[in-house]
């Protein structure tokens, strides 16, 4: 229970008229920031950072830290409104989030579901946090090279679940992302590869600008279609929280998944290098293991419920190492410590017992950031849905800018434009043909994970697959993924030597 | 369509004219001060250690006073791994933006635009040398070794181990280190990671023995008692709690050390008269009070200033030893 | 075979298959599969996931085969033109008074709006870009060879 009583220090220290005042501003811009395609939670703390100097350590860390969980709140509402993911781990949430909003003519309760489950998701990894927050960075320290081989490669399989109707499609797709993902500098070497002789291509592909093109500027595209359909869909609700309120059925669907994906995201958060985007990834896959009353990818709720939890939470989780050890999870984490290091403290393993008004302030603070962002999401719901009364006409225009002015911002370079531009064009293509992207993407963003964890351990056991079997958690993890590959494997052989069909 | 080209070539002529009237401008004043906005060009990500190096010196300058009253502009440059940036910047032709434009390297940067592409250093006007960074050799807790005797003693009975650390400058400190020490790769492996954060987290979760770290990144770690130093990468012992960690001197060998050094500097192309103002502009930086309490102390940097002139002496020696080190010398 | 005609379903399975082959090709040659020591060298992983690819390819080639082919309206590619014209555009004028006449002329000249509905169109859109990306983000769109010229 001294977690608990530390936990109300915390709030102590948070509940100032200032802090307070800070966390909702740091929501409002964090909520803004990750709806802008283009300009993720990294971009928006770090120009938030010099901002900061001019407040005391514990204020300014408050308003970065909600600042960057709300990002995640507000990523979420591109996607379902645009299919425009406003930062990577939103990719999901348009898998179900857009067509809910079009195809269902729900929007506001997309919206709704996106925000409750990711303050059920980020609630469940803050607790978490707060109870075990040194126990839990101490078992992400478990995952080794060798264990985080394993681990991935449990996950990549989940891209199976992704794939949809057509197997070999989706496959191939899944392949080609990995390829596209190795281009540029190899870590393990620091030397180039797939670089093609072209200077840019030295950094390999950027994700933000890959995935506006792939789903956002590829959705122009398929749009140009339905420009000359009148608008049939006249929203069959009234534009105001209660029309966007959720039936208790509805409720009923979202919290299972929500919770699941909760505490799946607070432990992809916790491990070295993954993050909010894995565990937006992974939390979708895993939902499609679970019953969903419609199918994933038609607007289900759960789809939105599983991703958005899994974000949210991840986000929350990523906090443990960094707190207790001083190591950031992700580029924003590593912000946040350049930060902390700026106003003169200490970020490392010594960080709770030197200064816990701070860490357990900063806890508090995202507690009070969750419950802050769902208020003024909630709030802003009935003005977002307008956005889906503007004509297709009108829209392709201004989605066609968005993408080019996110593809820009997102290193401020025509280089973005032209990979946004490029994918946007090939996502179409692929699309029309039966290939869908999300596996690809979901590869661009594991792969690269993948190899550089499985090289490293092959350094450490100086080339033997031995390491693999040998350490207890990456064993047990092998033996789960051949149980994974097998079953279908054995269900298929036995079938085909059953009825001979296809 | 005639019209539109009559209009076009009306503004470009229009605008060569201006063009050669700013630049006349800029040679006819015998000083040099700044007389508009500064471009300051970051190539790695906002957050990291090149750009609060670059805004602390930004703040120092602006705060003393230093740009005549200009503001300065940090444009990052983060295309092909900063690739993209340092050309462009390389490339920057003679006028008011020459001198108007500046640059963050370090040896970071340097060692991978060598080893990559065909970029030199010669290709910048060199401006200041602020400070450099020097390396150690850490243990875990689990660590199989306690002591670096403990490690030769093991290397000498053909024992395999593996160092982590960061990308860039460890790199370069490791190859440095078997070379002196006379094992091979194979023996002492390296295993690179995005950031020296990684590195601490698979040492603290005893996925292997040795680490190679700054000292500000491996502090509080060491104060914590979660990691030792056992081996200074310089030519004398390191003050405070990093004190206890001997030199390679000390074992009989020559001292090892890839010194990861932080500079800035310019177009090729500046104007002498500017170059003398912006070597003179971090010189003063470099005497605050506020860069080395606030900077050099909390980073575990040495401050060593260099101006100019010395700078493009010492960055060109550096770079024909790194080239001979990878086998690009010819 | 020769009287079928040749679809994209079958043409992406070759395009794949000719970024596998590359892709094999350049790890095994110039990047390296395996150090006895070492373990998996740069070009390893990629050469593996290259020759899954080829065969898959291979099955999508066939898969392809049977499937109808898709159908490319093509006003659909016109905001992929936009885009070319904004980036070149870009080049000469800088990005946000491209963006601008972007807007302009779909609304105006491809959907013919009225002149309010183009001018309400235009307002929303550049504040957006204007007021958060410029004024909050700072984010440094290009200029252009014009203004370039003049300012320098």
């Amino acid at each position: 229970m001294e977690n608990l009583q530390m936990l109300f220090m915390g709030f102590s220290v948070v509940l100032t008229l200032e802090n307070v005042l800070v966390t909702m501003l740091g929501a409002v811009l964090g909520l803004i920031v990750g709806a802008m395609p283009g300009i993720g939670s990294l971009a928006g703390v770090a120009l938030l950072l010099p901002l900061t100097y001019k407040f005391n350590p514990t204020t300014a860390i408050i308003m970065l830290g909600s600042l960057y969980y709300a990002n995640m709140y507000g990523g979420s509402f591109s996607a379902i409104l645009l299919n425009i993911p406003g930062d990577s781990p939103a990719v999901m949430t348009a898998l179900d989030g857009y067509p809910m909003a079009t195809k269902r003519n729900r929007p506001g309760q997309a919206l709704f579901t996106a925000n409750m489950s990711s303050f059920i998701g980020g609630l469940i990894g803050m607790l978490i946090l707060t109870f075990m927050g040194p126990l839990l960075a101490d078992l992400g320290l478990k995952f080794g090279p060798a264990e985080m081989t394993a681990l991935l490669l449990v996950a990549m399989t989940s891209i199976g679940w992704l794939v949809g109707e057509s197997p070999t499609k989706g496959v191939v797709l899944t392949m080609v992302g990995i390829l596209l993902a190795s281009m540029g500098m190899d870590t393990l070497t620091g030397s180039p590869r797939y670089d093609f002789g072209n200077m840019y291509l030295l950094g390999g592909i950027p994700f933000t600008p890959f995935v506006i093109g792939a789903v956002g500027f590829s959705q122009v595209l398929k749009l140009m279609e339905e420009r000359n359909k009148k608008v049939e869909a006249h929203l069959n609700q009234k534009l105001t929280i209660r029309g966007s309120l959720l039936t208790l059925h509805d409720f009923r669907r979202l919290v299972p998944p929500a919770i699941r994906s909760g505490f799946m995201g607070t432990f992809v958060g916790v491990l070295p290098g993954a993050g909010a985007t894995t565990g937006a990834f992974l939390g979708y896959a895993a939902q499609k293991a679970f019953k969903s009353e419609e199918p994933l990818g038609s607007g289900a709720i759960e789809g939105i419920a599983s991703c958005e939890a899994a974000n949210n939470a991840a986000a929350a989780g990523s906090f443990a190492p960094l707190l207790a050890l001083g190591i950031p999870g992700s580029g924003t984490g590593a912000v946040l410590l350049g930060g902390l290091m700026m106003w003169g403290l200490n970020p490392g393993p010594l960080l709770f017992s030197t200064n816990p008004d701070f860490a357990w302030g900063l806890i508090a603070s995202l507690f009070l950031a969750n419950l802050l962002t769902l208020i003024i999401a909630l709030g802003i719901i009935p003005f977002l849905v307008k956005i889906l009364t503007v004509p297709v006409k009108m829209l392709i225009p201004i989605i066609t800018v968005v993408c080019v002015v996110g593809g820009y911002s997102t290193s401020n370079s025509m280089y973005g434009v032209i990979i946004m531009f490029l994918s946007g064009l090939f996502g179409y293509i692929l699309d029309r043909n039966g290939y869908g992207v999300a596996p690809m993407l979901l590869a661009f963003v594991l792969a690269p994970l993948l190899e550089s964890n499985m090289r490293k351990a092959f350094i450490i056991s100086h080339g033997s697959m031995g390491i693999f079997f040998e350490k207890p958690i990456a064993a047990f993890l092998i033996i789960v993924l051949f149980a994974i590959i097998l079953t279908p494997v054995i269900k298929f052989v036995l079938r085909k030597a059953g009825v001979l069909k296809k | 369509m005639r019209k539109i080209a009559l209009v076009l070539t009306m503004a470009l002529l229009v605008s060569v004219a201006v063009f050669a009237g700013a630049q006349a401008e800029a040679q006819a004043g015998g000083a040099f001060t700044p007389s508009k906005n500064i471009d300051w060009y970051v190539t790695s990500s906002p957050g990291g250690g090149s750009d609060i190096f670059t805004r602390t010196i930004m703040d120092i300058a602006v705060a003393e006073d230093l740009l005549n009253g200009q503001n300065v502009v940090v444009q990052y440059k983060t295309d092909g791994a900063g690739e993209v940036g340092r050309l462009l910047v390389s490339q920057i032709r003679a006028g008011v933006q020459a001198d108007h434009t500046l640059l963050t390297f370090n040896s970071g940067d340097l060692m991978p635009m060598l080893k990559n592409t065909n970029n030199r250093f010669e290709n910048f006007q060199a401006i200041a040398h602020m400070a450099v960074d020097k390396h150690l050799i850490f243990v875990g807790e689990m660590s199989k070794y306690k002591s670096f005797e403990e490690v030769l003693a093991a290397l000498k009975r053909g024992e395999r181990m593996v160092l982590g650390g960061s990308k860039g400058d460890d790199i370069a400190c490791h190859a440095a280190l078997i070379a002196e020490l006379g094992v091979t790769q194979d023996q002492l492996s390296y295993i690179a990671h995005d950031a020296t954060s990684g590195a601490i987290t698979a040492i603290l979760g005893g996925h292997f023995d040795l680490l190679i770290s700054k000292p500000a990144a491996a502090s509080q770690y060491v104060e914590a008692g979660k990691i030792t130093p056992i081996l200074a990468l310089s030519t004398s012992r390191f003050p405070g709690n990093l004190n206890s960690a001997p030199t390679l001197s000390e074992f009989g060998y020559k001292n090892v050390e890839v010194p990861n050094w932080r500079s800035i500097v310019a177009p090729k192309s500046m104007s002498a008269e500017a170059v003398a103002y912006w070597t003179d502009v971090f010189k003063k930086v470099s005497a605050t009070e506020t860069w080395n309490k606030g900077y050099i102390e909390k980073q575990k940097l040495v401050p060593d200033y260099m101006d100019a002139a010395t700078f493009t002496t010492y960055g060109m020696n550096f770079q024909k030893e790194y080239l001979a080190s990878i086998g690009k010398d010819k | 075979m020769q009287t079928k005609k040749i679809t994209s379903k079958m043409v992406i399975p070759v395009v794949t298959a000719v970024i596998a082959v590359l892709f094999i090709y350049l790890g095994i040659t110039k990047y390296g599969f395996w150090h006895e020591l070492r373990g998996p060298l740069p070009g390893f992983f990629p050469t593996i996931i290259g020759f899954a690819l080829l065969a898959l390819s291979f099955l999508a080639f066939l898969g392809g085969r049977k499937e109808e082919d898709t159908k490319y309206p093509i006003e659909n590619w016109y905001p992929a033109l936009g885009v070319i014209g904004i980036m070149l555009a870009t080049l000469v004028i800088g990005m946000l008074p491209s963006l601008a006449i972007f807007v302009i002329l779909w609304l105006k000249v491809f959907e013919k709006y009225n002149w309010k509905t183009t001018f309400v169109g235009l307002v929303i859109i550049m504040a957006i870009v204007i007021g958060a990306f410029v004024m909050w983000l700072g984010v440094p769109f290009p200029k252009g060879l014009i203004y370039n010229l003049i300012a320098y």
